[in-house]
């Protein structure tokens, strides 16, 4: 365990070093971790318990006990101290200043100007990197003024070159720091050479591992578990942090609820692993827990609006339309162009069934941030309501071109071409979306509803999904039940037997009744009866004598047939009911 | 779907744009001169006009040339003054510092059009009509110019300094010495193309502004018609006569490296949507005829296509060529990706509209095609059963739409797919799906679910008057009735009549209707055109040296390829309907040398060959090729077989299913069996055997002819009891498989076995057989041959029925010399002579002439066929005779010619040598 103290100090100097390079994101992302470790005694100050969580009691007390432990030295410190980097000027020249405060105007052509001549390596730093996001700003101007006749242009961030042969200059003469390393990965990674930029970033967090920016690029380019492993990262904190976010992004939720559970023995009160681990419990269909781990979230810092496009999705999928309507009106007030604001509006008006207003909400989320996956894939599903396909097709299809593991796109195109009676053609879109998510009954079973179709009618291709379903976990119970149909249909009554005896068995469990029930029973009553067990037979008989209906007649003919044959008598009862 | 909206500012100012400006202002400047300075004679000024009329014809080419390219095509035309020419064109350039000098310089654009009510001008004055050519484009350009915002003018003004760079980095290396000479003397001849194709475009163009779009051509049904062409030749057809190489071998392979250079790198220009999708088409053909040679790579396509993605991802149709560029170079997965993404993106609505909009597409989308797509590429992945359910769905779905059109299509891809697939493995798939086509006659036989699913696509596409799809599924009846012997629908039981027969005149009737295309076509090609394609191909020809005086090396054939490139231009004879009537040529060919024409399958091809060979797909081209060098086995011996064979290889081993390797193993066994090289000949046949069951399914054609091959062999090694009892088993391989046409030719063998054996009145029924056989096929060449071997066995019988076999050789003599192969007609003689010297009639020192006329004749075919066995038999025939006429010199000569030919028979070693 790493000592809270030493991950406070540390920290503390990242932010003022991130800060004075203007790496305004990754200083506040440290800052947030900052507040995120629990109290320091020694600066106990009310106005900052103020600002820390502290709604819970059951916390409260839990911290109070944590914080008599801290000033101990932890004992078995396995992980290696990253020495802070010494600053190479303690007086800042005042052309830094000056650039300082033009960078923070965001100035930046002018910044990079007033520090062509400067020698420090922050200097150099500010450089660059105000060139870079000149550059970049000039290039999403381009992008609207040059929307051509074809909709899009070549617009390219035009310093890149220049960038990179300067960056890769001080690399080779040994005079870039880690910084400039982080400078370079991002610029690497813009020029499509991705294994350098990896080569870089690894390089740059290896030897200052507090900026975050560099681990989420890290991250960025880190799209198969391969290639995470390969990576040759020193042991620090910082690490465990990259790790939860990589697997969470690979999909491996319970290795990322893991390391981040780990991760809240440091940073208890952290804001930042708490939407982490809420966004993983999500993937995980925790929705209730999600659920208040978002209320608490909100309650300590009610103008947040990263990641509340979740917690509206969670509220969506409970169907809370009072509460989706105040987090949009929420996040509304706080920021209103902000793509999460969009999708969690767009949201609510999807719940309220006005799919219109939703896709004009969706369409401006995009519109924020093209490439933002969650807008895509929820449009393509209101244009799904609205009996619109292609146009949910094309819009599933550009989630998926933004982001090729992205399930739920796969099937909703699925859906779509399954709606459009193309069953054969939407099989190979189900196929993607389950390879990429193999443990979901959901696509088990809508693959198996698709081999089900009339046009198809593979029933044993379909028997087979279901099979999978079942293995799953079968939440909604749809699996075992038309397992039992698919085999009775197909004249294996044992096999039929088994899965009804099996559904019935999930629903005495959750107690449930209806229609399933009843032709289980039923089934099973003239099964039994029909191979002479008459036992057991008759043990459905009488349940079904319970519930009142045609199926109460049916159970007593039943029980009639079973005395009969029973008592030695030919029964004539098979003839009169045949199943 | 944004690809699909074409907007006014379709016409973008583009450096180049502006230096055809600045040439326009020297050709008339608004100083009202007679003969504007530079220009010496009114000829030279007329030149450079026509230049300019060819530049602004081809503005709308997707790739625009660069300066330096300019300043060079400027120096062709410009003569002594084109020094002055670029040094202007350079300095006015130079002269744009800054965006107001671009403002100004359209202002004084203005002043060099007329106004549009002049109507007095004076002869020798110079002024563009704003409604001529020259003046509209300096309209147009003015114009779009104006509509430009300044951040607009701006990225113009940045453009041009790198256009101006890019050519001042490399005129430095340009020494400006002259060096196209050739080219400025066939500038002249070429003004009078000019006019000609400058009136099909401006009526063009007015058809343009009348309806107020073009519809952009039909790409993708051509696709899908190549995709359908390339499959529909490749096998079967392939295989029996042979012909004779021309200078054909030159010809396709010369056109084909102008994609490379048109791959240049040019992102630095938005271009119109216009331009972009002819250009689009071009490479679409490009990927399609030219995937063979060697100077086309996939790769430079496929990165050219992501960049042009990363430019324009609105541009549906690229994913469409990258699914084809996958396609072609096999890359399975690529190409389902693209293929999908393509549909996904486009809802099949771009780029199909062959299909006139209806009302609801829009609604639905036009997904069944990707079905139709998907299927084709299933199939020609080598996926049949999943290809049919997939085409079963498009079928369905289509029906659902009532899209007859991609009905039609669809069905014609599936009895493709069937015909193509064989009997043996179709019907187990054919059983589980379900189909309201294939339902309905699901008790029937795969080659009657071809024939109804041929006649239900002939119907809609004929009601729908999809010219180019009747004319393939007439090709496809043709190739139907070519292949399948007609019986009697209805018989059963041993009584029934089984009188089986062919109909030729079908045949014919289908091929003609197929090719009716062309004069159907010519009527509505106006609207099939893009002038996209069609300008770029004006500055092309700009560059080529060609006219009435080309005495280049290969000149006839170059001759016909830019002629029908000509006509490309001028009637605009889409790609896929020159493919589909030259493969009418190709199914000509096959079915005259089925019924035994010889010299009409080899004309046949030939046109083929030479007409066609630009357009063609290559498994069309490299069938020809197959066919005339089968041709030249057959008839001009092997050793020019061998050479073609070795041209042919270089050019289409790289292609998918090549038949080369098959040719190959076919030629080297008839060799080696005519060599006496019996080893040799049981490898060659054992790999040919091999070839036939493939990871597909089993080939069973090939099968039967490998067995056939083999049964030769072993009857050359003279095991007739086991060559019989491959015989017979073929023969009941035969019969079970339906292969009615191969059974004639076993027959025929079983007559030969017992020929050789020496059971002269076993052979006969056979012979006899074989001979109904042909009679009812219309095989004519095949029964000319059984008609020989019976007279054969008529002489084997005794020498007293040497008259009967003499008068059934005479009957068929004409057949086999009009016809027949090298190998057949020396038989012929040698068994005419041997019917005279065993006629006891006959006397040898009286008539001895007539058998020493047969008798050199055999010997001299047999020579270049290198058949040692019946050259011996030959010469030994004519030391005989040359004994009995007392000519000891000639018949010490005759007698050491079998000598050698019997040593090297017995010896086939060193033959072989020579071979490898």
């Amino acid at each position: 365990m790493v000592s809270k103290e030493n991950c406070r100090n540390e920290i503390r100097a990242a932010i003022r070093q991130l800060s004075d390079r203007c790496l305004y994101s990754a200083a506040k992302w440290a800052g947030e971790q900052l507040v995120g470790i629990e109290q320091d005694p020694s600066n106990f100050t009310p106005s900052n318990t103020r600002f820390q969580r502290g709604s819970s009691s059951i916390r409260r007390r839990f911290s109070t006990n944590e914080s008599i432990s801290t000033p101990q030295p932890s004992v078995g410190f396995s992980q290696a101290a990253t020495p802070l980097p010494e600053e190479d000027e303690t007086i800042d020249g005042d052309l830094y200043l000056l650039a300082k405060s033009y960078f923070d105007c965001r100035e930046y052509r002018r910044a990079s100007h007033v520090l062509r001549d400067q020698k420090s390596k922050k200097s150099v730093f500010l450089r660059f990197y105000a060139l870079y996001l000149a550059g970049e700003k000039r290039k999403e101007e381009e992008m609207i003024e040059l929307e051509g006749p074809l909709g899009k242009s070549d617009a390219i961030n035009r310093e890149l070159v220049s960038l990179e042969r300067d960056l890769s200059a001080l690399r080779s003469t040994g005079a870039i720091d880690s910084f400039g390393l982080y400078l370079y990965g991002v610029v690497l990674k813009e020029k499509g050479n991705e294994t350098l930029a990896i080569a870089s970033l690894v390089e740059s967090v290896n030897s200052y591992p507090w900026n975050w920016s560099a681990w989420s690029e890290l991250q960025s380019l880190c799209t198969s578990i391969e290639t995470l492993d390969r990576l040759n990262l020193n042991n620090h904190w910082m690490k465990d942090f990259f790790l939860g976010y990589a697997y969470q992004e690979l999909r491996m939720h319970t290795e990322s609820l893991a390391k981040y559970d780990y991760l809240q023995g440091i940073f208890s009160f952290s804001n930042y692993i708490q939407a982490q681990t809420a966004k993983a419990q999500y993937s995980l269909r925790e929705f209730d827990q999600v659920e208040i781990m978002f209320e608490e979230l909100l309650r300590n810092d009610p103008y947040r609006v990263e990641d509340m496009d979740l917690y509206s999705n969670v509220l969506y999928a409970k169907e809370a339309c009072a509460a989706l309507s105040y987090l949009a009106h929420k996040v509304f007030l706080t920021d209103k162009y902000r793509p999460e604001s969009c999708c969690i509006i767009g949201n609510y008006y999807s719940l309220k069934g006005q799919h219109e207003k939703a896709v004009m909400y969706f369409r401006r989320a995009l519109k924020l941030n093209k490439k933002y996956l969650s807008a895509w894939t929820l449009m393509g599903h209101e244009y799904v309501e609205m009996k619109n396909t292609p146009a949910a097709i094309d819009a599933y299809r550009r989630a998926v071109d933004i982001n090729p593991s992205d399930y739920r796109a796969w099937y909703g195109l699925g859906q779509a071409y399954e709606m459009m009676g193309m069953p054969f053609y939407a099989l190979h879109y189900f196929r993607k979306s389950i390879f990429f998510l193999p443990n979901d009954s959901r696509l088990w079973i809508a693959m198996a509803k698709c081999y089900q179709t009339e046009q198809l009618y593979m029933l044993e291709e379909a028997i087979k999904c279901y099979k999978r379903a079942v293995n799953c976990t079968d939440t909604e119970g749809i699996a075992l039940n038309q397992l039992a149909k698919l085999h009775q249909k197909l004249g294996r009554n044992e096999e039929a037997a088994f899965y009804f005896e099996k559904d019935l068995e999930r629903m005495d469990a959750e107690g449930l009744e209806g229609p399933n029930m009843f032709e289980a029973l039923v089934f099973l009553a003239t099964h039994f009866k029909n191979h002479k067990k008459f036992e057991e037979a008759e043990v459905y008989c009488t349940r079904l004598l319970d519930y009142s209906g045609p199926e109460k007649e049916k159970a007593k003919s039943l029980l009639r047939g079973i005395r009969m044959a029973q008592t030695g008598f030919p029964s004539m009862d098979l003839e009169h009911f045949p199943i | 779907m944004a690809g699909l909206t074409r907007t006014a500012g379709a016409f973008a100012v583009t450096p180049h744009k502006i230096s055809v400006c600045i040439l326009l202002q020297i050709y008339a400047p608004s100083a009202q001169m007679s003969l504007p300075f530079p220009f010496s004679s009114v000829s030279q000024h007329n030149r450079l006009g026509l230049y300019l009329l060819s530049l602004t014809k081809s503005c709308d080419d997707i790739f625009e040339p660069k300066l330096e390219e300019l300043i060079n095509q400027l120096r062709d035309v410009g003569e002594e003054m084109d020094a002055w020419l670029t040094d202007h064109l350079t300095n006015r350039f130079s002269s744009l510092a800054s965006p107001d000098d671009l403002l100004n310089f359209f202002n004084d654009m203005r002043g060099i059009l007329g106004s549009p009510d002049s109507g007095v001008v004076q002869d020798d004055q110079i002024i563009l009509d704003p409604n001529s050519n020259l003046g509209m484009f300096v309209r147009r350009c003015i114009l779009a110019f104006n509509l430009l915002s300044f951040e607009g003018v701006c990225h113009l003004f940045s453009s041009i300094e790198d256009y101006c760079k890019e050519a001042h980095s490399s005129s430095a290396q340009f020494d400006g010495s002259n060096n196209d000479l050739e080219s400025l003397t066939h500038y002249d001849q070429m003004d009078m193309e000019i006019y000609a194709i400058d009136k099909a475009t401006e009526e063009l163009e007015l058809q343009k502004n009348a309806s107020g779009s073009v519809p952009f051509h039909l790409h993708t049904p051509e696709a899908i018609f190549k995709v359908i062409e390339g499959l529909r030749v490749s096998p079967k057809e392939s295989s029996r006569t042979r012909k004779k190489i021309t200078e054909a071998t030159l010809v396709s392979s010369a056109s084909s490296s102008t994609v490379e250079d048109t791959l240049v790198d040019e992102s630095l220009f938005l271009r119109t949507n216009l331009q972009i999708q002819g250009f689009l088409m071009e490479q679409a053909d490009a990927i399609e005829t030219h995937r063979s040679s060697s100077s086309f790579s996939s790769s430079s396509i496929e990165s050219f296509l992501e960049q042009l993605q990363n430019l324009a991802p609105e541009l549906h149709r690229v994913h469409f060529l990258r699914y084809l560029n996958k396609l072609h170079s096999d890359d399975y997965f690529a190409a389902l990706d693209n293929l999908l993404r393509y549909f996904d993106y486009s809802a099949g609505t771009e780029g199909f509209d062959l299909v006139a909009p209806s009302a609801d597409c829009s609604m639905y989308g036009r997904y069944e095609i990707g079905l139709l797509c998907l299927g084709m590429m299933h199939f020609r992945f080598g996926h049949p059963n999943l290809a049919l359910e997939v085409l079963t769905e498009a079928v369905r779905v289509s029906q659902q739409l009532s899209n007859d059109t991609c009905l039609a299509y669809t069905l014609a891809a599936m009895s493709n797919l069937l015909s193509e697939m064989g009997i043996a493995s179709a019907s187990s798939v054919l059983g589980s799906s379900y189909s309201p086509v294939t339902s309905t006659a699901s008790s029937l036989s795969v080659q009657q679910r071809v024939y109804i699913l041929l006649k239900e696509s002939l119907r809609r596409a004929d009601s729908l008057k999809l010219r180019r799809l009747v004319a393939s599924n007439h090709l496809a009846m043709a190739k139907f009735e070519l292949m399948h012997v007609q019986r009697p629908l209805l018989s059963f039981g041993p009584k029934a009549s089984m009188r089986h027969k062919t109909c030729p005149v079908s045949v014919c009737k289908e091929i003609r209707l197929g090719a009716h295309l062309i004069s159907d076509f010519s009527s509505e090609s106006s609207t099939m055109t893009v002038d996209g394609s069609l300008s770029s191909a004006w500055l092309k020809d700009l560059q080529k040296p060609w006219g009435p005086p080309v005495v280049s090396q290969d000149s006839g054939s170059r001759k016909s390829s830019t002629f029908f490139k000509l006509c490309d231009h001028s009637v605009s004879i889409p790609g896929s309907v020159s493919q589909l009537i030259g493969a009418s040529y190709l199914l000509r060919a096959t079915s005259w040398e089925f019924y035994g024409s010889a010299p009409m399958a080899r004309m046949n091809t030939l046109v083929y060959a030479t007409l066609f060979g630009d357009s063609s797909s290559s498994s069309d081209a490299e069938l020809a090729y197959l066919k005339l060098i089968q041709h030249l086995a057959l008839y001009k011996g092997h050793k020019d077989a061998f050479a073609a064979l070795k041209i042919a290889e270089e050019k289409f081993l790289t292609v998918s299913k090549s038949k080369i390797l098959l040719l190959k193993l076919q030629l080297l066994h008839e060799r080696a069996l005519h060599c006496g090289n019996l080893k040799l000949a049981q490898r060659m046949c054992n790999e040919l055997g091999g070839l036939a069951s493939t990871a597909m399914g089993v080939d069973m054609e090939l099968k039967v002819e490998a067995s056939l091959r083999e049964a030769r062999i072993l009857l050359a090694a003279k095991q007739y009891s086991q060559a019989a009892n491959v015989g017979h088993s073929l023969f009941c391989t035969c019969h079970k498989f339906n292969l009615q046409i191969e059974k004639a030719s076993v027959l025929l063998l079983l007559a030969e076995i017992h020929k050789k054996s020496g059971n002269s009145v076993l052979g006969l029924p056979y012979a006899l057989a074989s001979i109904s056989f042909c009679q009812s096929f219309n095989l004519d060449l095949l029964r000319a041959s059984a008609t020989l071997t019976l007279a054969e066995l008529w002489l084997g019988l005794g020498s007293n029925h040497a008259k009967r076999a003499l008068d059934l050789l005479h009957g068929a003599f004409p057949m086999i010399l009009g016809h027949g192969g090298l190998e057949l007609r020396a038989r012929a003689y040698i068994f005419e002579a041997n019917c005279y010297l065993s006629d006891p009639s006959f006397s040898v020192s009286t008539d001895s002439d007539t058998v020493l006329d047969s008798l050199r004749q055999a010997s001299d075919e047999l020579e270049s066929l290198e058949y040692h066995e019946l050259a011996a038999e030959a010469s030994y025939l004519m030391a005989m005779v040359y004994d009995k006429l007392g000519r000891v010199e000639e018949r010490e000569e005759a007698a050491s010619l079998f000598k050698k030919h019997i040593i090297a028979l017995e010896n086939p070693q060193d033959v072989e040598q020579n071979m490898a």
